[in-house]
């Protein structure tokens, strides 16, 4: 079997254009599989207008349920909850559980059990581009990490049911579990920032969580022109840690128009790519 | 009042929001609860007076007591425990903490160390304003300890910015809780929408009061302007897209380049925060 090539598109900071550069590899990606695991924020599917053909709940988590007629108030459980997930009443606080199973443990009545709990969706979605799995966490849920998990590795089946050669996956931003979920075992990270301080600052910290897995890195100084220094400084530390540096993409009007259009930047704006350098950049990838 | 700034999408000015709001009003509280990339300090230049390490637990496995009954690993709900026939390990980084391996270990062999994973700094920033910022060191999983940290600190100030995660996770959740009042800040963009209706659907099965500003207003289109007015939820103030702006922004030397009109959108919004949270209101 081939081996399926796995590029994660991250950012560290939100809001540097992760999901338009995702979008704008996508046409020129052939025979590949596309991922949304930014889900918190699965912005992938507005621009591929896809046709939702498979839908799954995802539970990916259990949590402890209380049932009041068999409690007898001996406040055991509440004690040993880490999480202060336990009310005075003792019933559950649920997106204060972490379903560890140590109140059903400790309750002499039986009173507490665990259940699964959906905290989201999984879709698979038609595009013209190929296919697109994709999720939606219900707001204010937690498990980022594992449905990141599940999302990859449904792309993953696609990929290897339809004899397909590379995954393509928008990852999520920051640097917590969500991040290291989207990168482990992925063999290219392309990093999207932007020359600002914040940019540059979180491009160091996601930069040193990304080395744990030893993908190859590329970096994309997105806004370019948005300040030299801190451009320069981008630039200055990619080449310290010998990380090539891609693009560099001057900001651009037309660019946030055609976001707002519902077009992909590459496409819509196929000229002012082409003068950057884009066909040697997908080369690299 | 405690008002939590978030932001649906990450990147659409949430601190430029919060840290202007700070600039501004010296004797409000800077919280920055982002803590996998807390950007504040870097425009606000505090001193720092205090740094606190934040820690979680693990257990560690005495090996000469333990019978390899497996019963520690059988009842860990996140694997973080792997039992062989010879030697029983804890992995540390899955560990969530909970305590239970201890409580059905039939030979006493686990005991719980603890590891740091981040820290909160308390200092003043170059306004004279109190500040408090939570960072996590990098490879961590979840943030979440260092927001319960910062919780549960002597916060007197009447007045506090809370610059909360992105997002809805749940360390946005974790971030928001016992607010008063929450702000989105978003922009005028198909993405920042569609995220934008995340945060207001978690929003409202917290049952929090909120209301919305719109940063780069005047680039994107008018989607964002249409849900809110279909919604009834207010716009407290529209901080205009510029080029020069951004630049400053860039160099964290914006809240120095605050013109007299965009002081007086900020107070504004201040204004609206406050009644919003039933307070009366401030001088525009
Ligand atoms: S399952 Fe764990 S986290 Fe949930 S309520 Fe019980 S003890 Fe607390
Ligand atoms: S441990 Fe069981 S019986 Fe005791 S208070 Fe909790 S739920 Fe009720
Ligand atoms: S403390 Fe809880 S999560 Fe950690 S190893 Fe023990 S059972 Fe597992
Ligand atoms: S429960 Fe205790 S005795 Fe049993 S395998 Fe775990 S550490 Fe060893």
């Amino acid at each position: 079997m081939n081996k399926i090539k796995e590029t994660v598109v991250i950012s560290g900071k939100g809001g540097t254009g992760k999901t338009s550069f995702t979008a704008s590899l996508v046409p020129f990606m052939d025979n590949a599989v596309f991922a949304d695991c930014d889900v918190d924020a699965p912005n992938l599917s507005i621009l591929l207008e896809g046709e939702t053909v498979e839908e799954e709940e995802f539970s990916g988590l259990q949590r402890a349920v209380h049932n009041s007629s068999l409690c007898s108030g001996c406040g055991q459980c509440l004690a040993s909850c880490r999480f202060g997930a336990i009310k005075g009443d003792f019933s559950v606080h649920a997106p204060s559980c972490e379903g560890c199973a140590v109140c059903v443990h400790v309750c002499p009545e039986n009173a507490m059990t665990l259940e699964d709990a959906v905290v989201g969706k999984v879709y698979e979605s038609e595009t013209i581009y190929g296919p697109l799995v994709h999720a939606s966490l219900i707001p204010g849920e937690e498990t980022s990490g594992r449905l990141v998990s599940r999302v990859r590795g449904a792309a993953r089946e696609l990929a290897e049911a339809t004899g397909r050669t590379g995954i393509l996956i928008d990852g999520p931003p920051g640097i917590g579990c969500a991040v290291i979920s989207s990168v482990t075992g992925a063999d290219s990270v392309c990093i999207v920032t932007e020359p600002t301080l914040s940019g540059l600052y979180d491009l160091k910290r996601v930069y040193s969580m990304v080395l744990r897995f030893n993908p190859a890195v590329f970096i994309i100084i997105n806004k370019a022109d948005l300040s030299e220094d801190v451009c320069r400084d981008i630039e200055d530390f990619a080449a310290e840690n010998g990380v090539p540096v891609l693009m560099k993409i001057p900001f651009n009007k037309k660019i946030v128009q055609s976001l707002s259009n519902r077009e992909i930047p590459s496409v819509a704006e196929a000229d002012f790519f082409e003068n950057l350098g884009w066909k040697k950049a997908l080369e690299t990838i | 009042m405690k008002a939590a700034i978030l932001s649906g999408k990450g990147g659409t000015g949430k601190t430029t929001v919060s840290t202007h709001l700070a600039a501004l009003f010296p004797d409000a509280l800077y919280v920055d609860m982002d803590v996998e990339e807390p950007n504040g300090d870097l425009f606000l230049n505090p001193e720092w007076n205090d740094r606190i390490p934040v820690s979680v637990i693990y257990p560690e496995i005495d090996n000469d007591k333990c019978t390899h009954c497996r019963n520690c690993a059988a009842f860990c709900r996140f694997n973080a425990l792997i039992a062989g026939k010879a030697l029983t390990i804890s992995m540390k980084e899955i560990c969530h903490g909970c305590g239970g391996c201890a409580l059905v270990c039939p030979s006493d062999a686990i005991r719980y160390r603890e590891r740091i994973i981040g820290y909160v700094s308390r200092g003043i920033t170059r306004f004279g304003s109190p500040i408090i910022s939570g960072k996590m060191d990098v490879g961590e999983f979840s943030g979440v300890p260092l927001i319960d940290r910062i919780r549960t600190m002597d916060r007197t100030e009447a007045l506090q910015i809370i610059d909360s995660p992105p997002g809805t996770s749940c360390t946005t959740v974790a971030a928001v809780e016992g607010c008063d009042l929450a702000v989105i800040v978003t922009e005028p963009t198909p993405f920042a929408l569609s995220d934008m209706k995340r945060t207001v659907e978690m929003l409202r099965t917290m049952k929090l009061p909120f209301a919305v500003v719109i940063n780069k207003a005047g680039m994107g289109d008018r989607g964002v302007y249409d849900y809110c007015r279909d919604e009834s939820i207010d716009i407290l103030g529209e901080i205009p897209f510029s080029l020069e702006l951004a630049g400053a922004y860039a160099t964290g030397v914006m809240l120095d380049s605050v013109s007299p009109q965009l002081q007086k959108e900020y107070r504004k919004i201040m204004d609206g925060m406050k009644r919003k949270a039933g307070m009366p209101g401030v001088a525009v």
